[in-house]
């Protein structure tokens, strides 16, 4: 399983060096972030480079087995990672009214995440089998449908909406690689709108309307989510150009942002660091999406292409709707930023995908 | 080993990831351009908002000005209280309310009142302090502020709560408390008042509120999402941290009012329901008493009046709200002969030793006019000392009403004296052209009843005594002093007021001359109608006595059963002492009392006679200290 000469000639820098200052900032930013907690929080930011470390760790062995051998092993892989998500409903730990975590050797851990992984590679092999280039139809999307169904229906055991919607997301933006006809598209979005007034009622959490009407209706309650919501615009906004400086921030120092390390750290970053540290952040961001569907572009063959995609759907969704959250454009979900959010498992997670897209990366010449 | 994946072909997925690198950069311009709204185009908006979020104003209250009396005795006067309030939306109903109650030893009526009214707030206004408890006592108060460190919505806040020492007396010069209303908060552009705070609501604290209140000072605090307070040292100094500025105390206002001569008042009053006084200095227009009985008590409605005990105020049928000596105007009955004599005086060819007959009645065409009594012969003294109408009944037919009209308004009827309270009546003088508007047409009649008292002419009780003092005094018609000066809280005068001559009167001497001996006579003559009130070896004092008749007061039947009461004449004195050196004119009026002579000179006497019998009281007010 050794590197040749060329795979480590073709060894993607910008990108590596891009997600490293990602990783750096995020532990920098949450160490304000949580300076001002007490003790045993004040410490996760110590707790997070653990994770990175063991990310990076696992990211360079993911990288270093050629990913063919992960198509052969997608139904295992795929299989392992549904068994995790049954236990969970079996054994898993139970916080706000939710289990999604189990406990392993001391570490929590959620197998949510890495699920969307393991759907990432099934769904990988299923297109990479069908190389048809006509337009599909609906019968042809019974197969990765199930892929997906399976996870989905478990995560929304748990239940884990912001998880499950993320998961739907990434699989839809996949898909989109795949030629559809005209009529089943059509089809497809009659059913979403559809199926709209049903998940109102029967799939959100009295919570969750409450959150989503705040959001469409600021006025509604000051106190609960909406109050959070305009908190983390006020932090944005006080920020300015500059910044109020590292570790000054008040809204953050004092308490004002909720949940600052694991939903909200970006407002943490803005308020201390300003409109230039935010463009700087979005721009790295960007880049890291950019680049892995430059990877998917190169690949050399469909499975790599899907995987790449993939992993690029899984960043840019967690990003863009962390963001828009936080930034006041998307109601209040509980979805994390990417090395930036306090989490083990989406760090884990997300340096495990960086380690499929270099593996991608490295090996487009090899035959 | 042997991969599955083979080389395949992969152009078809080429043609898509443009457009994936389309929509993702969208997105992220999305995201910067909303950066860029927020933290540059929004900035100052959300600046200031982050400012507000970690500043807590600590209000520091002013302490109010003092009201004292002439001689220094504090007659308003603050006195240290406790308010418990609470923050709804840090205050959990569950567990901090029953930990406030048994810390308060509240009763399970208490108890519940508070949760519902705190039930009860709207959402928004949860982050707004509510009293809960007003006027806890010192060790209630110390209790709650020890346990408020462990229940972090409870504040315990000292304020000063208004005290009036000498009760109802004097309360309608004085004035009471009570909370700025919303409307006025509204309008308060100046931001000098705040939910809860106190205003003058009548007499002097109204008036002069703007003295009195001094100005709120300000502690403001950084403070974390729980209200907390940080020091700026332990935050690395995040912001400019605790900033104070002290509040300035009100100024204290002395006013010409004397204490004991109010006690005296009452003393003179005592076994009369309903009737007012008021005593000035002749010389000078100081206001010694400003008397209304009956009056309401400031610290009740200073503190939380109960609404039963409102009603019962409004209610009450001697009107304890209203001001009968600068706010209530009466018909001054025969105590307006006085302006009448000198309008005949100053009509060429009257001669005031001319008898007129009074045979008991006057005859105007079909109207027959009773006079008092038959009093035969008199001439204008006479008439004065026995205060007979029919003589002024001619009198009037020569002089006419636009003459007596005239020397009211020398005297200052009509219009306002000026003492400085906030509804003063300016009182009323009838034109010809009134009563042609309003009866139809003119009859000689009216000015008849206007020369003794009894036409559309209303007085206040306070225009009445400046108009006797400008008669004792020489003819100078004095704005009544009320304020005698304003000081620091620490005693540095800032403002003393001088006695301020509102006009001469412009009547000749020996005319006032010819007046006042008949109003010496009114009191000594055998033959006066307050001979009989005198005081022999008292006090020499020169008055009118004057019997108004009540009209128009009753309307229901069901005040039928008092009517025996409300249709009694309201019975009047005016006049000065000592009649020969004048010091203080007074004017009594007791409510529905009966006849001048018989129920209100001897109060005046009364007063007086203590007022000015004792040598002490006499100096002490002599000249002003």
């Amino acid at each position: 399983m050794r590197l040749g000469r060329r795979a480590r000639e073709a060894f993607d820098w910008p990108l590596f060096i891009a997600v490293a200052a990602l990783a750096v900032i995020g532990v920098i930013n949450l160490y304000s972030a949580s300076s001002s907690e007490s003790a045993r929080l004040a410490e996760i930011y110590v707790t997070q480079i653990y994770w990175l470390t063991l990310g990076a760790g696992t990211a360079v062995l993911v990288a270093a087995i050629d990913y063919r051998h992960y198509e052969r092993l997608a139904w295992w892989l795929y299989g392992g990672a549904t068994v995790l998500l049954g236990l969970v409903l079996l054994v898993g730990k139970t916080i706000r009214g939710s289990s999604r975590w189990i406990e392993v050797a001391g570490f929590t851990l959620q197998p949510s995440e890495i699920v969307k992984l393991a759907v990432l590679v099934a769904l990988a092999k299923v297109l990479h089998r069908d190389p048809r280039s006509e337009e599909r139809s609906l019968r042809d999307l019974l197969a990765p449908g199930l892929v997906l169904a399976l996870p989905m229906v478990l995560i929304l055991l748990q239940p884990d909406l912001g998880t499950a919607v993320l998961l739907a997301l990434i699989f839809a933006t996949v898909m989109l690689l795949v030629p559809l006809r005209r009529r089943s598209l059509v089809t497809l979005l009659a059913l979403a709108v559809g199926a709209a007034p049903l998940g109102w009622h029967f799939v959100l959490a009295d919570y969750q309307r409450d959150r989503l009407r705040a959001f469409f209706d600021p006025t509604t309650d000051v106190l609960d989510s909406g109050w959070h919501a305009r908190q983390s615009l006020i932090a944005i906004g006080s920020g300015g150009l500059w910044g109020k400086g590292f570790m000054q921030g008040t809204q953050n120092q004092l308490h004002f942002l909720p949940d600052q390390y694991t939903d909200f750290p970006f407002a943490v970053w803005a308020e201390e660091q300003g409109l230039l540290g935010v463009l700087l952040l979005l721009a790295l961001y960007a880049f890291v999406v950019l680049r892995g569907l430059h990877v998917a572009s190169l690949a050399r063959d469909r499975f790599g292409a899907v995987l790449a995609v993939g992993v690029c759907a899984f960043l840019f969704w967690h990003t863009v709707i962390n963001l828009g959250m936080v930034m006041g454009l998307l109601p209040v979900v509980g979805v994390t930023l990417p090395l930036f959010s306090y989490g083990g498992s989406n760090v884990f997670a997300t340096l495990v995908g960086i380690g499929l897209l270099t593996n991608v990366s490295i090996r487009r010449f090899s035959t | 080993m042997r991969l599955s994946g083979t080389r395949r072909d992969v152009g078809d997925l080429r043609r898509r990831y443009r457009k994936l690198a389309v929509g993702a950069t969208a997105a992220f311009v999305v995201l910067a351009a909303r950066a860029v709204q927020l933290q540059g185009i929004e900035h100052e908006a959300w600046a200031a908002a982050a400012q507000e979020n970690v500043t807590r104003r600590i209000p520091l209250p002013a302490s109010r000005g003092l009201i004292r009396d002439t001689v220094g005795r504090i007659v308003a006067d603050n006195r240290p209280a406790f308010d418990v309030l609470v923050t709804p939306y840090l205050f959990d109903l569950e567990q901090d309310l029953p930990r406030l109650a048994s810390v308060a030893n509240l009763d399970e009526a208490t108890r519940r009142d508070i949760a519902a009214r705190i039930e009860r707030l709207p959402p928004r206004r949860r982050t707004h302090q509510i009293v809960v408890l007003r006027d806890v006592d010192r060790d209630r108060a110390a209790a709650i502020e020890q346990a408020s460190l462990s229940l972090p919505g409870v504040d315990v806040v000292p304020r000063a709560q208004r005290i009036y020492p000498f009760g109802t007396l004097a309360a309608h010069a004085i004035g009471y408390l009570n909370e700025v209303s919303a409307a006025e908060l509204e309008r308060d552009v100046d931001d000098v008042y705040r939910p809860g705070d106190r205003v003058g609501r009548a007499g002097v604290e109204r008036e002069w509120e703007a003295l009195l209140r001094g100005r709120r000072g300000e502690q403001r605090l950084l403070v974390d999402v729980r209200g907390r307070p940080q020091r700026a040292a332990d935050t690395g100094g995040l912001a400019a941290g605790a900033v104070r500025r002290d509040p300035v105390p009100g100024r204290d206002v002395t006013l010409t009012i004397d204490m004991d001569l109010m006690r005296a008042i009452d003393r003179a009053f005592r076994g009369h329901p309903s009737g007012a006084a008021v005593v000035v200095e002749v010389h000078t227009g100081r206001v010694r008493a400003l008397y209304a009985k009956p009056a309401f008590d400031p610290n009740e409605l200073s503190g939380r009046i109960r609404p039963e005990a409102y009603a019962a105020l409004l209610d009450n049928p001697f009107r304890p709200l209203i001001d009968k000596t600068t706010f209530e105007t009466y018909f001054p009955g025969s105590t307006f002969k006085p302006i009448a004599a000198l309008a005949a005086l100053a009509q060429d060819g009257f001669d005031p030793g001319a008898r007129v007959t009074c045979t008991g009645v006057h005859e105007i065409g079909r109207e027959r006019k009773r006079c008092t009594q038959v009093h035969g012969e008199v001439d204008l003294r006479a008439a004065i000392v026995r205060s007979c109408n029919v003589y002024f009944y001619r009198l009037a037919e020569l002089v006419g009403l636009q003459s007596l009209n005239l020397m009211a308004q020398r005297f200052g009827f009509g219009e306002p004296t000026g003492i400085g309270l906030p509804s003063e009546a300016s009182g009323f003088l009838a034109t010809r052209e009134w009563y042609e508007r309003h009866f139809g047409r003119w009859r000689t009649g009216y000015a008849l009843n206007t020369a003794i008292g009894q036409g559309n002419t209303r007085v206040t009780l306070l225009q009445l005594a400046m108009a006797y003092a400008a008669i004792a005094n020489g003819g100078t018609l004095y704005q009544p002093l009320l304020v005698e000066r304003i000081s620091e809280p620490d005693g540095t005068p800032i403002a003393h007021f001088e006695p301020r001559v509102r006009r001469r009167v412009g009547v000749p001497r020996e005319h006032l001359a010819l007046l006042v001996d008949g109003l010496y006579g009114v009191v000594n003559d055998p033959q006066g109608t307050a001979y009989d009130a005198r005081i022999p070896d008292g006090v020499p004092i020169a008055g009118k006595t004057g019997t108004a008749e009540v009209r128009g007061r009753l309307a229901g039947a069901e005040e039928l059963k008092r009517a025996w009461y409300f249709r009694r004449d309201h019975a009047w004195f005016a006049g000065f002492a000592p009649a020969g050196d004048p010091h203080v004119a007074i004017a009594v009026l007791v409510e529905h009392g009966g006849g001048g002579g018989r129920y209100a000179a001897p109060i005046a006497m009364q007063i007086l006679q203590e007022y000015l019998g004792t040598t002490g009281a006499a100096e002490a007010s002599g000249r002003g200290r």
